[in-house]
């Protein structure tokens, strides 16, 4: 084969999306500022919206997230139902949350044990533990694969799903296509309660913090699509109420806005805000695998969140088996969605929190404004509280050893920008150098 | 010897696409390739138990743009990455799990094409469309010199239903 040009100096793999950096200023064992940078571009999403039309918005929202683009597209659907007063059907209801799993269980496996457990057990990366822990490596791959194969299924193909749609969906499943997946369900409801059991091994800082943790509850649901939002703090309310109560704040150091509940200050979303507001409506192995590894609501602990996130991939793995043992396919795929003009919020359960979206749509169908809400951006500003109480705990620490610590207690909120995380620039200002 | 064909890339992400635009050229050809995004996990699934896996994607060496690297062997050994795929695991870090897992194929052939720009959005540098139409070329040229008519490779479609 004939070769052009070559070069062996490789600095960099192109791919690039995301980057995080952290600044933090310490005064002796005081911190005295923390920045965590984020740059991510979700108002460019919202601007080129405007003007299309509500049935290209789960298509075009998908692209935002590689890793969630489900949680993206049924926020967006459901805002969008909400905005014409649709009704769907109880069976695409159904799929809705077999779809959903099959996304939690893809991203769940992936954090926890690709980019979260690493850290735990002190290897670099995923890959230098796969060398020392190939059963562990191997597991994850397995799982992850199961979640591909469901989101493909459902989606219509395994990245940027496009069979979401405004009613229901393009396409439904047949239900022998449902069955092909059960026998690797089984078998990763069983590798999932081994993750718990993982997990729960693994040795965690003393560190707990008072959160106001804020996730979806539904009465009888483990909570994806539906529910009222609520906090430990009081906080009940439903999706068309979010911007009344919480406030999204420029911060000049980074393009992710912050989001703080009005009159009080940051919060928490996604795993832990979901397990300690929503424990009654885990699936029966997901509470009895907590159960046995000693996990009880509340836990304030951030580093203990992979043990969280290993519970919520057995409820993952076990609701998609029950779904799909049930599975009737709906009278038609989707209901038709007329133009309406109207306005529609929606809130689902992305697998690292809350999604908001809301839309105002014209009598043609057409989007006049749009708002999306990211759980980075919202756990951002208590990501920056952590490490504010965390890292003059660090004070005296190697700077290496500080800043991986550092990285950790980023990762435990499995942040979007784990990418960049793993890269993370941290700056660690002394006394002594501020003093220069 | 069966060949599996990966094409990596991210069509809105301007040079980034490469890998993906190879892989649409070649089944414009009547060679079938799959297009993924590149990340490690969806690759090792996907080239379980082949024999022969080509691979294209965008990188970053500092060369000029549209510069295309080629790199061969059980794996290839690419040099250590900065930094890489949006989600922390790419084409470089599939290659050292799968080494570390023992689930690589027998052979594996890297193309790489030099990218200048990464933004959003999709357009692609002049020099990076000549480049993905001559790896494309070489491409078929090699199948062809391997004696198997391009469509009885053994390839897996992934996208679409």
């Amino acid at each position: 084969m004939s070769r052009a040009a070559r070069t062996i100096r490789v600095e960099t793999l192109a791919r690039v999306e995301g980057e995080g950096a952290l600044h933090i200023n310490l005064i002796g064992e005081r911190v005295a500022d923390v920045k965590l940078r984020i740059y991510e571009p979700p108002r460019f999403f919202e601007a080129f919206l405007r003007g299309r039309h509500f049935s290209e918005v789960a298509d075009i929202t998908a692209r935002i997230c590689g890793i969630c683009p489900i949680a993206y597209q049924m926020s967006a659907i459901h805002a969008v139902e909400r905005a014409l007063g649709l009704r769907i059907d109880p069976a695409v209801r159904m799929l809705r949350r077999l779809f959903y799993c099959g996304e939690w269980i893809e991203s769940h496996a992936l954090h926890v044990y690709m980019l979260h457990a690493p850290d735990f057990l002190g290897y670099q990366d995923a890959i230098a533990m796969a060398k020392d822990h190939p059963e562990v490596a191997q597991r994850a791959l397995r799982l992850k694969k199961i979640g591909n194969k469901l989101v493909s299924l459902m989606g219509g193909r395994e990245i940027h799903p496009i069979s979401a749609a405004v009613g229901g969906f393009y396409k439904t499943p047949r239900p022998e296509q449902l069955q092909e997946l059960v026998e690797e369900l089984k078998w990763a409801v069983d590798a999932s309660i081994a993750t718990v059991k993982f997990t729960a091994g693994l040795e965690f800082p003393d560190f707990e913090q008072d959160y106001e943790f804020v996730a979806l509850r539904h009465p009888d649901e483990y909570p994806f699509n539906e529910g009222r939002l609520v906090s430990n703090r009081g906080l009940d309310i439903d999706a068309a109420e979010y911007e009344d109560t919480f406030l999204e704040l420029h911060v000049k150091h980074s393009n992710a806005l912050h989001s703080v509940v009005r009159g009080r200050g940051s919060y928490l979303v996604g795993p832990m805000a979901r397990f300690n507001l929503n424990y009654s409506t885990l699936s029966p192995s997901a509470k009895q695998v907590a159960a046995d590894v000693k996990l009880k609501p509340p836990v304030r602990n951030p580093f203990r969140s992979i043990i969280v996130r290993a519970v919520e991939l057995v409820f993952a793995c076990e609701e998609a088996l029950r779904i799909i043992k049930e599975y009737e396919p709906p009278a038609e795929p989707r209901v038709e969605a007329p133009n309406r003009a109207g306005v529609g919020q929606a809130i689902t359960e992305a697998p690292r929190g809350i999604l908001y979206h809301r839309y105002a749509i014209d009598e043609k169908g057409l989007i006049v404004t749009a708002k999306i809400v990211p759980p980075t951006s919202q756990n951002q500003k208590r990501i920056e509280d952590d490490l504010r109480e965390y890292a003059g705990r660090l004070a005296a620490w190697p700077l290496d050893e500080a800043t991986w610590k550092c990285e950790q207690a980023i990762r435990n909120y499995d942040p979007c920008i784990s990418c960049a995380t793993h890269f993370l620039k941290l700056t660690v200002e002394r006394d002594d150098e501020v003093q220069k | 010897m069966k060949t599996q064909i990966i094409g990596c890339g991210n069509r809105n992400r301007m040079d980034d696409a490469a890998g993906a635009l190879v892989a649409e050229r070649l089944r414009r050809m009547g060679i079938a390739a799959e297009i993924q995004d590149g990340g490690a996990f969806e690759l090792i699934a996907s080239w379980e138990r082949q024999e022969h896996v080509i691979l294209i994607d965008a990188v970053v060496t500092g060369s000029p743009g549209g510069t295309i690297h080629v790199w061969e062997g059980t794996p290839p050994r690419l040099p250590r990455t900065q930094q890489i795929s949006s989600h922390g695991f790419g084409l470089a870090e599939a290659l050292r799990l799968g080494k570390a897992l023992h689930c690589l194929p027998e052979h594996i052939t890297v193309y790489g094409i030099e990218g200048g720009e990464f933004g959003v959005g999709d357009n692609i540098s002049p020099e990076v469309l000549a480049a993905v139409t001559r790896v494309a070329d070489l491409i078929a040229a090699e199948l062809r010199s391997q004696d198997l008519p391009p469509a009885e490779t053994d390839i897996v479609q992934l996208s679409g239903h």
